[in-house]
């Protein structure tokens, strides 16, 4: 540890802002409140502060940020972003530090985002011990008052000096350009260690619970009336998530200006706002402001934990402070539910290993713009019916898409924005499929291109079908409505000739409104031609004057008719959210084991990549563990089906 | 070919026409990608069919519906511009009390017999636009911010739906890092208002009062609870949800009825 006296350090913070070749960003006051900005002199820098309004994620996950830009007439020219100077960050909080270190792991795990390690990585970062603690911070509960790593340097203020512990060589050369360092006595370290075992001890705000605990509180109330109670005072203005250090989902959306220019633009988004959960077609999967508040808390103690291993909440005190109906407040909430909980047993065989989030190896290479699509032109259109329309694409790298059955892409156009659409064709053919319905901007859009128009896409993404595990099965599918285009992707690869001989007897049971709506006629006429191939349709209704020899009624009707062995097929359902609960049940009373039932669930699948938050059912992310989904894996998760 | 839009403004202070006008060096790139053809505030022209026309105001009078439905036969797309165009505007408020009465209150010292059968004086009642035709989309603010006007008719231009966004103002609020005015004794309505105003008042230390309507999905008793707990009597809240709101508040009466 280091020593540099007050007046000394101050003309450090100095050179550093006149150093050109920095920005120097710290906490500085706003009115009676703090904030991180910019700083123009060392006067501006206030170490004494007890909280800021806005956690550091703004310097890594900007409020709004331009993921690309382009002119409308070249969309696939995306402009490079110019360089951006080195950041010097001074005065960061131990609890907000290993926020950020969460950070790390959220955003620089699996895929990588490539705009996030660059800001983390361009960033000097100086941590300080908490002076003045906030009467709403509980970082003493949560084990967060102190922080072994992510940092560059860190400061305790003594008033006539600073105690500077160097931790990385970016730190150390950083600290070169002041003068008069020298080592730390042990009456020094001493008072450093005080203040820190003064600030933990102090910030507790009497949390029953231990934070390793919240993962068994939750896991064990679920329907605690809790959850109702304290959400009927929610406004649901988001506020909470906003404000929160590990709240981490975002929005994208394009923008046009008025010279055709065009950029795509992520900004903070919050599962507490309602069109969090809206899908194109205007279902809103989390209604019920009790289920997103409910939200709220699970992912940050039981679905973060499950997924990486740590509790999601630093004990700031940022929601309790700004939550107008005050009910954001961690420590009430989950005392409330420790209270009103009638049993709790801490389960230490359900509790995810806790990592160290030092152990964290980011493999840069693999870091990409996870936003950037892929140029492809449209090669074929086909009218399926007055509202569905197919598109044949392939992509310009002249590569294969390489996707498995029941996989999505995530198209796009410059300017309008992306949509997630299922692939309709198998995986063989060079060019895929894909069916599209006009039900928003994206659609819309697409539906007023032509053949040789280019699109973006970026993908494929998410789990499809294991072909391999429905080997020497019988296959049962089930097809409502648009479900059809999903499965096509499956059933066109089980029913070609090089795989013909994996699978048993397939079964094809398709459903819609009314005959007009029926898509891929022809080809189901041939699908039924080939040898033990059994194809049975319905329509709900079919009004006069048109055609129709199949079955009339819901689709559920069919599968009782379909005689397949129950014992040895595996079913495939999929189709709007209602027809589920209905064709499982038919199927579990057919005695159809739970590991058989496969279905496909469609949210909001934003960013494809699991980053983004809207596609979350509980603890799974449609877009990566999903969409093709057992049935006995999500049974029992309550927002499966509802 | 440039699509022709038009203004029209009803009962209003023609502010939201202004800011339109006063979109500074912006108006060239606008002149580039449209063709006005009416708009009275800054200029003479008169067409016969329009693709977009904005309407500024709220509809009052007989003559006044029949005027806009007038506009509406001629235009593909109709957009209500501002407050008073959406929701009926502060002179909304006049409904609680009778034609007669508004009439008495503002003329006192005018005559029956000019005002009797007079059309200019007819049965003086504020309605949204959207209560006297259809609109396609709507523009809200008292006044309308010049940003969000370009958004919207570049929107319009590349056939997209203008993004006039349905979470609170408290979202941007929060974005801008603004000290919450709750935490200074005051209190707003963002919690429940229409962002996309990028929280202007409140960045200036103003209480927003909810000019561009509510989200959508509005959690309106919370936010009473709010207010209540903040010390505002029932007549005070009222006066909250009522400056810009009335139409709700109208809406409400007719629905326990």
């Amino acid at each position: 540890m280091k020593v540099i006296s007050k007046q000394d350090f101050n003309d450090f913070i100095t050179t550093l802002i006149n150093d050109g070749s920095l920005d120097v960003h710290g906490v500085k006051a706003k009115d009676e409140k703090f904030v991180f900005g910019e700083l123009e002199s060392s006067d501006d820098l206030r170490l004494d502060y007890d909280t800021t309004i806005l956690p550091p994620k703004k310097y890594f996950m900007p409020q709004y940020e331009t993921l690309m830009k382009c002119s409308l007439k070249s969309p696939f020219d995306i402009k490079e972003k110019k360089p951006q100077k080195p950041l010097v960050l001074i005065g960061v909080h131990p609890y907000d530090i290993i926020a950020i270190n969460q950070m790390d792991a959220y955003y620089c795990n699996d895929d990588v985002s490539k705009s996030y390690l660059d800001r983390r990585k361009n960033t000097i970062l100086i941590g300080s011990d908490v002076l003045n603690i906030h009467d709403k911070a509980f970082f003493g509960s949560m084990n967060t008052g102190q922080v072994e790593n992510g940092y560059d340097l860190f400061l305790t203020d003594l008033d006539d000096k600073v105690v500077i512990e160097i931790k990385s060589k970016k730190g150390e050369d950083l600290l070169n350009k002041a003068a008069m360092v020298r080592e730390a006595s042990d009456v020094e370290k001493q008072k450093v260690t005080a203040i820190r075992t003064a600030a933990q001890g102090r910030a507790k705000r009497g949390m029953k619970i231990e934070p390793k605990q919240w993962y068994s509180l939750l896991d064990q109330n679920y329907t605690s009336k809790v959850w109702k109670d304290q959400s009927d005072k929610c406004l649901a203005c988001g506020t909470c998530t906003l404000v929160c250090p590990t709240c981490f989902c975002y929005d994208v959306n394009d923008e046009i200006d008025l010279k055709g220019n065009s950029k795509r633009v992520r900004t903070w988004d919050g599962c507490l706002l309602r069109q969090f959960s809206e899908v194109a077609g205007g279902e809103v999967f989390r209604e019920d402001i009790k289920d997103r508040y409910r939200h709220r808390f699970f992912r940050k103690g039981k679905y973060l934990p499950d997924r990486l291993g740590f509790t999601a909440c630093v004990g700031c005190g940022r929601c309790s402070t700004q939550c107008i109906p005050d009910i954001a407040d961690p420590v009430k909430v989950m005392n409330l539910v420790f209270d009103n909980s009638e049993t709790f047993i801490q389960d230490e065989d359900k509790q995810p290993k806790s990592i160290s989030l030092d152990a964290i190896e980011i493999d840069e290479d693999e870091a990409t713009p996870l936003h950037h699509p892929f140029p492809a032109t449209i090669t074929k259109i086909e009218d399926l019916t007055e509202r569905e329309k197919l598109f044949e694409i392939e992509l310009d790298s002249g590569e294969k898409l390489g996707h498995e059955p029941g996989q999505f892409v995530e198209v796009s156009i410059m300017g309008v924005g992306e949509a997630p659409i299922s692939i309709a064709s198998p995986p063989k053919r060079k060019r895929f499929d894909l069916v599209i319905r006009n039900v928003g901007e994206v659609t819309n859009k697409l539906h007023e291109m032509k053949k040789g128009d280019k699109v973006g896409i970026r993908g494929p993404f998410g789990t499809g079908f294991d072909v391999d595990q429905y080997k020497g099965r019988d296959l049962l599918f089930i097809a409502a409505g648009l479900g059809l285009p999903p499965l096509r992707s499956l059933i066109a690869h089980v029913l070609d000739k090089d795989n013909r001989k994996d699978y048993g007897k397939v079964t094809i049971l398709h459903g819609c409104k009314e005959p007009c709506e029926v898509l891929f006629d022809s080809e189901i006429g041939k699908w039924q031609e080939i040898e033990n191939v059994n194809v049975l349709r319905t329509v709900d209704r079919c009004p006069e004057g048109e055609c129709w020899d199949g079955d009339i009624g819901l689709i559920t009707k069919l599968i009782p008719k379909s005689n397949f062995d129950q014992k040895n097929t595996f079913c495939m359902i999929i189709g709007p959210p209602v027809v589920y609960p209905f064709c499982i049940q038919i199927l579990l009373d057919l005695s159809v084991p739970e590991e058989r039932i496969i279905v496909s669930l469609e949210r909001r699948m934003k960013c494809g990549v699991g980053k983004c938050g809207h596609c979350q059912i509980n603890n799974l992310y449609v877009c990566k563990d999903g969409p093709v989904f057992n049935y006995k894996d999500i049974k029992d998760l309550p927002e499966a089906f509802e | 070919m440039k699509p022709k839009i038009a203004f029209f403004d009803f009962a209003s202070c023609e502010g939201c026409q202004l800011q339109v006008a006063n979109l500074e060096e912006s108006v060239i790139d606008v002149a580039e990608v449209v063709d006005v053809v009416e708009f009275r505030e800054v200029m003479t022209n008169k067409a016969e069919s329009y693709d977009i026309a904005f309407i500024e105001g709220s509809i009052t009078r007989p003559i006044d519906e029949k005027r806009l439905k007038a506009i509406r036969k001629k235009t593909k797309t109709l957009v209500a511009l501002g407050t008073c165009a959406h929701l009926g505007g502060v002179q909304r408020l006049s409904n609680q009390w009778s034609a007669k009465e508004n009439l008495k209150e503002v003329y006192p010292d005018a005559k029956e017999k000019d005002i009797n059968k007079n059309e200019f004086f007819e049965k003086p009642h504020h309605k949204a636009v959207d209560e006297v035709v259809k609109v396609d989309y709507v523009i809200p603010g008292c006044p309308i911010d010049r940003t969000e006007f370009i958004k919207v008719l570049v929107a319009l231009i590349h056939g997209k739906k203008p993004p006039i966004p349905d979470y609170p103002v408290c979202v941007e609020c929060k974005k801008k890092e603004n000290i919450c005015l709750f935490t200074i004794g005051k209190f707003c309505m963002g919690p429940i208002a229409r962002a996309g105003c990028g929280a202007i008042c409140p960045s200036h230390g103003s209480e927003c009062e909810a000019c561009r309507g509510y989200i959508s999905h509005p959690h309106e008793r919370a936010q009473i609870d709010v207010l209540e707990d903040c010390g505002l009597s029932a007549d005070e809240i009222m006066h909250r949800k009522t400056m810009f709101t009335y139409k709700y508040v109208e809406k409400e009466k007719e629905e326990s009825k």
